[in-house]
């Protein structure tokens, strides 16, 4: 059963981005609609306007990525502060919360690592799709305003946890915890940000919960489909994570039999 | 013996023939015009050799001779290098409007990119834990092996 979970997801993300892709092209309008007061619920659309659906739902699949391996690093470094078990059964909601953090300690630190992962996919198509949309509606591929400056720093907390995971040996999976803690913390900013230059606003006067019925469907529908691909990703990336921890644990059962120098 | 086709055919090549004929002879000349529109039409230019060189010296000795008409011609020049202006630039944004309303080749781009880094990060994944699997297969074997050369002889049988 567990293993038609990445497939399933992986199923429902092709289905839905197939889909998406047909609303976007073919149904989603160029031109919004009237609100009940007669007027226009927004500016007429060029057709660049389309890789709208992509690049915000992958910004916004970013950030709960960055948050899902913020939340994962604090239960990861609490796991490891936690009290050592005395074999006795939890007393209150508190301990017994504390019981399974602790237990599933690695757990929370493969959730992080493979969340950060594919942040930094997204991350990337989501800076690159926006590059592109900038040169066609702006005719600039950059501008260094706040939100977009904090997006790309956030970007690069992200490749410095990688590189921190990879290179800074035994402690690496706590400095790499503190790390994905502050981008956590960061994306924070980066959603404040929206609203506050170039970009549109965000919230509830925002332009996702102000899109008109055509569009609102397939933004939709696309926001969904890579949120099962982010699934899909994580829970693959995470056996990875796994075999490269069993893959550990063989190594140094090699060293210790003298079979590796 | 004619044949009975030829009786209907020949009477209208006659008659086609007369009618070509007429309208080969030139058009008879226009009513001389009365009397008080005699008058003869202008000439085109009143100084047809003039050459080009010659008609802006005469200008610039006409604006020089009267600073009333130099201003005249000046401004007038100047509105109508607004007016071109004024049209070139609404042209320009025209085209530059249209150009962008329905600019594709960006669009084809972002989703290209999105695509690319999509396919770059599962290719690398899937190599990732290609290696891994493959790796942990290797070791396990060679840790196997060794395990059976370090049992003892006797713990075989």
């Amino acid at each position: 059963m567990k293993k038609l979970v990445i497939p399933a997801f992986t199923l429902l993300a092709a289905a839905g981005i197939a889909i998406s892709i047909y609303l976007i092209f073919f149904q989603a309008p160029l031109q919004y609609g009237l609100n009940e007061d007669g007027k226009l619920n927004g500016s007429s659309l060029f057709f660049n306007q389309k890789i709208f659906y992509f690049h915000t739902a992958h910004a916004m699949l970013m950030i709960v990525a960055v948050v899902m391996a913020g939340v994962s690093s604090i239960l990861f470094l609490l796991s490891r502060r936690a009290e050592p078990e005395d074999g006795r059964a939890p007393g209150s909601a508190l301990q017994a919360v504390m019981a399974f953090v602790r237990t599933h300690g690695p757990t929370w630190d493969d959730i992080a690592s493979a969340s950060v992962d594919v942040a930094i996919a997204f991350g990337a198509i989501a800076l690159v799709t926006g590059s592109i949309w900038a040169k066609a509606a702006w005719d600039v591929w950059w501008n260094w305003e706040p939100r977009l400056t904090i997006t790309l720093l956030l970007w690069m907390v992200l490749v410095g946890y990688g590189l921190v995971r990879r290179f800074a040996g035994p402690s690496a999976d706590r400095v790499a915890a503190g790390m994905a803690i502050f981008g956590g913390v960061s994306s924070y900013f980066v959603y404040t940000m929206v609203g506050q230059d170039s970009h549109p606003a965000a919230g509830t006067n925002g332009v996702v919960a102000t899109l008109g019925p055509g569009m609102r469907g397939a933004f939709l529908l696309s926001a969904l489909s890579i949120l099962c691909w982010y699934i899909a990703l994580v829970m693959s990336r995470v056996q990875s994570t796994r075999a490269e921890r069993e893959l550990r644990e063989l190594r140094e059962r090699g060293l210790d039999l003298g079979v590796l120098q | 013996m004619t044949h009975p086709m030829t009786k209907v055919i020949v009477p209208w090549l006659v008659l086609v023939g007369f009618a070509g004929a007429a309208s080969a002879q030139p058009a008879a000349p226009p009513p001389a015009p009365a009397a008080a529109d005699a008058q003869p039409p202008p000439p085109a230019e009143a100084h047809p050799a003039l050459s080009p060189g010659d008609a802006r010296k005469l200008c610039t000795q006409a604006m020089n001779a009267d600073p009333k008409l130099a201003a005249e011609i000046v401004k007038t020049a100047d509105e109508a290098a607004a007016v071109k202006r004024d049209a070139d630039t609404v042209a320009a944004h025209t085209d530059a409007y249209a150009h962008v309303q329905k600019n594709e080749r960006h669009v084809i781009y972002a989703y290209a990119a999105m695509w690319i880094v999509a396919a770059l990060f599962v290719i690398f994944l899937w190599r990732r834990q290609q290696g891994l699997r493959t790796e942990i297969a290797n070791l396990r074997r060679d840790l196997e092996a060794a395990a059976e050369e370090a049992r003892p002889t006797g713990a075989q049988s």
